[in-house]
């Protein structure tokens, strides 16, 4: 028992590895996945945009690229990447791998996203777009303006769900080769356990893990339940105002201009 | 007549696939005309209306608003629509922004006016429907009636030359109808030039300037409302009128 204590609960041990899980760890999890995040949603929501179009040019590439990118093991997204973009004379960033892994995360992350754009803005009420292209908007300012904002409230506890896994997920760039001060949570926590061979540094780090994942996870549910119980989805069907009608469907896409 | 005509619609067909809805249309609309479209569940009605401000793409025809066609391909249909307000049966009303910001939106994106402009405008037409006390509200906080009310003011807001109306009263509990009727009576009065899909028949009868009556995708019978509804000469439409009145 007191071996067991030992192996995984050595409070010197962890206390010894706290600042630099914070310090370094840390800052370079939250920059990975934030990165990877920010990247994600600017390519999510072309490829959503895309895989809406009535045109069959855009639709299909964005088809390819998510079933692509979904398809494989994150793994191998991460090297093929990570490693193929400077060897094949893509090297905006120069020799250093961390900003390549922070692409190849999220051009993946991407691809996931994409789903849950897409998702999020076929639930809005075709009605929603016709309204505002019958005002006059152009197609993607109606869509800017009206139907993508209602899509994204639709998806916030889906997309905060993307976000934790791609938290979890940023422990795999550290695979690219890192340097001391860019390593994140979970390559400081194994350095340290393989010196020591001691697991205690990598409790730590799963416990720095817990404590940005759980609090998400919890704000998840609360806005799901917001979604559920306050806001309706489209024009509030008052009470007694009946079933919305015009219910039947419509191109997503009407007349382009 | 035709050089005056707000909307003329010729030989309009449309079909859903291998759905024929629109089976040859013809229809002329003149200035300060209101005039009212009735017939059966599925005989077209939305259909032709939608197809006014090319919500529907038409199969084959023509339709000139303003003696402009607006079914060639290389029409600016935004610019049209800009000028064709539309009012829905289920509002559609933008559920996150308030009201007066539905209202101003158009205004400010399309016709690129500054916000204080554009929010006074939108205040008085929001005045003029009675629901300027509801500017900052969000639609779901409204009733049915005056959701339906503040897509009048929104269409209105951008002065259009024509309004389309699709059974603007149907979703509305009956006794919401009437103030949203009133407002449309009102319009009328004004001299809007107004197409009106209804199944109120009293505002067909004593609003309209003329009732069209449509029946499988084809104008069976059109007139004024004291023939249409005096003296139906199609058995379709003494049959579609003993049903409903
Ligand atoms: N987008 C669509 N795709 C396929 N079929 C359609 C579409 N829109 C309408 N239809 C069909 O076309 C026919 C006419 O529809 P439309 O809505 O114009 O009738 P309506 O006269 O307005 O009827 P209602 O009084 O019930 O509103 C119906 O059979 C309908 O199912
Ligand atoms: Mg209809």
């Amino acid at each position: 028992m007191d071996s067991v204590l030992q192996t995984f609960f050595d409070v010197h041990l962890m206390a010894s590895v706290f600042p630099d899980l914070i310090r370094i760890g840390l800052v370079n999890t939250l920059t990975l996945a934030g990165g990877a995040t920010a990247i994600g949603l600017v390519v999510g929501m072309a490829l959503a945009l895309a895989a809406l179009s009535r045109r069959v040019w855009l639709r299909w590439p964005a088809r390819v690229y998510v079933d692509i990118f979904r398809g494989l093991p994150i793994i191998l997204t991460i090297f093929l990447l990570g490693q193929g973009l400077p060897l094949a004379g893509v090297h905006p960033f120069g020799t250093n791998s961390y900003p390549y892994g922070i692409v190849a995360l999220g051009l993946v992350t991407g691809s996931y996203i994409s789903e849950i754009f897409r998702s999020g803005i076929q639930a809005v009420a075709p009605g929603q777009l016709e309204a505002a292209r019958a005002l006059g908007m152009p197609y993607l300012t109606a869509m800017r303006l009206v139907v993508v904002p209602q899509g994204v409230r639709n998806v916030l506890p889906a997309l905060t769900n993307q976000f934790i896994g791609t938290i979890k997920d940023s422990s795999l760039v550290y695979l690219l080769g890192f340097a001391e001060g860019q390593r994140e949570l979970y390559r400081i926590g194994q350095d340290v356990a393989q010196r020591t061979g001691n697991m205690s540094s990598l409790v730590a780090a799963g416990l720095m893990y817990l404590v940005i994942t759980v609090p998400l996870t919890h704000l998840v549910n609360l806005l799901d339940r917001r979604l559920k119980n306050g806001r309706p989805k489209t024009a509030a069907p008052q009470a007694g105002d009946g079933p919305g009608p015009d219910a039947r469907p419509t191109p997503m896409e009407v007349t382009s201009a | 007549m035709s050089g005056t005509a707000v909307v003329r619609i010729e030989a309009l067909h449309k079909s859903f696939g291998p759905l024929k809805v629109l089976k040859g249309i013809d229809l002329e609309i003149g200035q300060g005309e209101v005039v009212g479209i009735i017939g059966p569940s599925g005989s077209g009605k939305s259909t032709l209306l939608r197809t006014v401000n090319r919500l529907e793409e038409p199969t084959s025809g023509r339709i000139f608003v303003h003696g402009e066609e607006i079914t060639r391909p290389d029409t600016d249909i935004d610019k049209v629509r800009g000028k064709v307000g539309m009012v829905f049966q289920s509002f559609n009303l933008f559920p996150h922004m308030s009201v007066v910001e539905n209202v101003a939106v158009a205004l400010r994106k399309i016709r690129k006016l500054p916000r204080e402009q554009a929010d006074a405008i939108a205040r008085r037409r929001l005045d003029e429907v009675g629901l300027l006390a509801k500017a900052e509200a969000r639609p779901a906080g409204l009733s049915g009636g005056q959701q339906q009310r503040v897509a009048i003011a929104r269409a209105l807001a951008m002065e259009p030359e024509l309004m389309l109306f699709d059974e603007a009263t149907s979703a509305l509990d009956p006794e919401l109808v009437k103030g949203v009727l009133t407002i449309m009576s009102g319009l009328a009065k004004g001299g809007m030039t107004m197409m009106v899909v209804t199944h109120e028949m009293g505002f067909a009868r004593e609003v309209c300037d003329r009732v069209v009556f449509m029946d499988a995708g084809q104008v069976v019978e059109q007139g004024p409302p004291a023939q249409i509804f005096g003296s139906p000469s199609s058995p379709r439409l003494r049959d579609f009128l003993a049903q409903v009145l």
